[in-house]
């Protein structure tokens, strides 16, 4: 793992642990530039946690996270965003007394950069000046990734985009977000829907009761259901 | 009873100025602060010793507001700091601490009699119909509305209003966006600090002059608060001097001096009551 390479993240043997105990333990992976890696795995099973310990929202308790060679293990919330590290939350994040425009504009104050990604999601163009509290779920999903993709991030975290959407939207969102990482963005994608996930990904990992069950080509998952299946069952 | 309702507009100024701090504070950084008179209290009874030890007393008061913005950011950054995703009635319990220890200092520091304030704005400005309205009568109506308005401005046309707004809605969001929540959650607690060190400092000469009696014009202010929801400014406003206009005018019948206290808390059980009207039986439990 070359922990030093730009713009890659590293994790090594991370642990993150949550009231009680450790939620996940021993995870280590890199995201290079431009890839898409699934993170699947049965309900509790910890990849919200891991995602949360890598933008800041909770501590790890071991092991590191490294950011182009940078340790960033503990670093602030706000130091990891400003290093180009954007954290998608689960639930449609929106901000809700915003207009969609100001929720853009929370990520951005450049017209340029707000124009481009509104390139991908021409939707949102006509509803720029609504509160997007008003937005339908998809739209509001929309926006998040929009804002996400405003803040023109190194590596995107993305958690259960598909949560409450319709299959149709979420099916629109997958593709936008493979382009988005062609653009040279680290994609940390968290997702129920593993094949759909694995689709786009080049790299899987698979967590069951907070341990890494695989990690290697999202192909192989794809191609080999029965190692997915064992996979899932740890 | 003209002439009584015009002089406690001077009172309802303040309430006013509180009420639209105590909106905001309850809007962007989720705390009813329930020190917010205290911090200006404290300010005041430290511009009084200033002024008291012949420091000229344009800088006396000066000292006092300052000492009332660092208070009120000194609150503020404990709650940032160790309560950052606390419930807004944890954060509020913090208030209450903070205005029971202002009070109780200011008694060890300054003694427990009244002050006597020089007042700042001193005289009168004009005559309505044989009616004289103060200085701090105009001032206060005026502080009052440019604070709303200026509020207003900067949440609704500036990217720093975007900011706080975001803010308020998620703050985790917002600072997993690279916005700087706690810096901006003190400074909206030093911008308050300010405004209400400001009004009181004016105000103060023209009340009853004791810790208690200004730390505690936070309960007319909540009530002018809750008229707009702890969510409208314009609302808070026109609460606050309505309730310092009702209050001058039944000052002027010896009968109802004793409710003339009392009418704050009444509208806030009123307005509490009106705000639960739509509540189903589960939920207003």
């Amino acid at each position: 793992m070359n922990s030093g390479a730009p713009d890659t993240l590293v994790l090594d043997d991370l642990t993150v642990s949550r009231g009680i105990g450790p939620v996940i333990s021993h995870v280590s992976l890199a995201v290079a530039p431009g890839s898409i890696t699934a993170v699947v795995g049965p309900n509790g099973a910890g990849k919200t946690s891991l995602l949360e310990s890598i933008s800041g929202v909770i501590q790890a308790r071991s092991g590191t996270a490294t950011f182009g060679g940078a340790d960033i293990t503990r670093l602030s919330r706000r130091k990891r965003a400003k290093l180009g590290i954007v954290h998608v939350e689960q639930g449609r994040a929106i901000f809700p007394s915003l207009t969609v425009r100001e929720n853009l504009q929370v990520a951005s104050r450049d017209r340029a950069t707000i124009d481009r990604t509104l390139e991908y999601f021409p939707e949102l163009e006509k509803r720029l000046d609504a509160p997007t509290a008003l937005l339908s779920g998809g739209e509001q999903q929309m926006v998040v990734l929009a804002r996400a993709f405003a803040a023109r991030p190194k590596v995107l975290l993305i958690d259960e985009m598909s949560l409450g959407l319709a299959p149709v939207v979420f099916l629109r969102l997958l593709p936008v977000v493979q382009e988005f990482a062609a653009t040279g963005v680290g994609v940390l994608l968290v997702e129920q829907f593993a094949q759909l996930a694995l689709g786009i990904s080049s790299d899987a990992l698979v967590i069951t009761s907070g341990h890494v069950t695989y990690s290697g080509a999202a192909a192989r998952l794809l191609d080999e259901p029965e190692t997915l299946r064992k996979a899932y069952l740890g | 009873m003209l002439q009584g309702a015009l002089a406690g507009l001077a009172a309802g100024g303040v309430y006013a100025v509180v009420a639209v701090c105590l909106t905001l504070m309850a809007q962007l950084v989720k705390v009813i602060n329930f020190s917010q008179a205290a911090i200006g209290m404290f300010g005041a009874f430290i511009a009084v010793t200033f002024a008291d030890a012949h420091v000229p007393q344009w800088l006396a008061v000066m000292l006092g507001i300052l000492c009332g913005v660092v208070l009120s950011g000194v609150i503020g950054w404990i709650i940032a700091t160790w309560l950052p995703e606390a419930s807004i009635s944890a954060r509020s319990a913090v208030t209450v601490a903070s205005l029971l220890l202002l009070i109780s200092m200011s008694y060890i520091l300054f003694g427990t009699k009244p002050k006597t304030f020089r007042a700042v704005f001193p005289g009168p400005a004009f005559e309505v119909g044989g009616v004289v309205v103060s200085q701090v009568t105009v001032v206060m109506v005026v502080l009052a509305v440019a604070v709303a308005i200026a509020a207003k401005i900067v949440l609704s046309k500036t990217g720093v209003g975007t900011s706080l707004r975001a803010i308020a809605d998620r703050p985790v969001a917002a600072e997993l966006m690279g916005v700087p929540v706690k810096p901006f959650a003190i400074g909206v607690w030093l911008v308050t600090g300010l405004i209400v060190a400001v009004a009181i400092a004016i105000v103060a000469p023209t009340q009853t002059s004791d810790a208690a009696s200004l730390s505690l014009l936070v309960i007319p202010a909540s009530a002018a608060a809750l008229l707009g929801g702890f969510r409208r400014l314009d609302l808070a406003v026109i609460g606050g001097l309505a309730l310092g206009m009702i209050q001058g005018a039944t000052a002027q019948f010896p009968e109802l001096s004793l409710v003339r206290d009392w009418i704050p808390l009444v509208l806030i059980v009123v307005f509490l009551l009106w705000n639960q009207r739509k509540e189903v039986w589960d939920a207003a439990r």
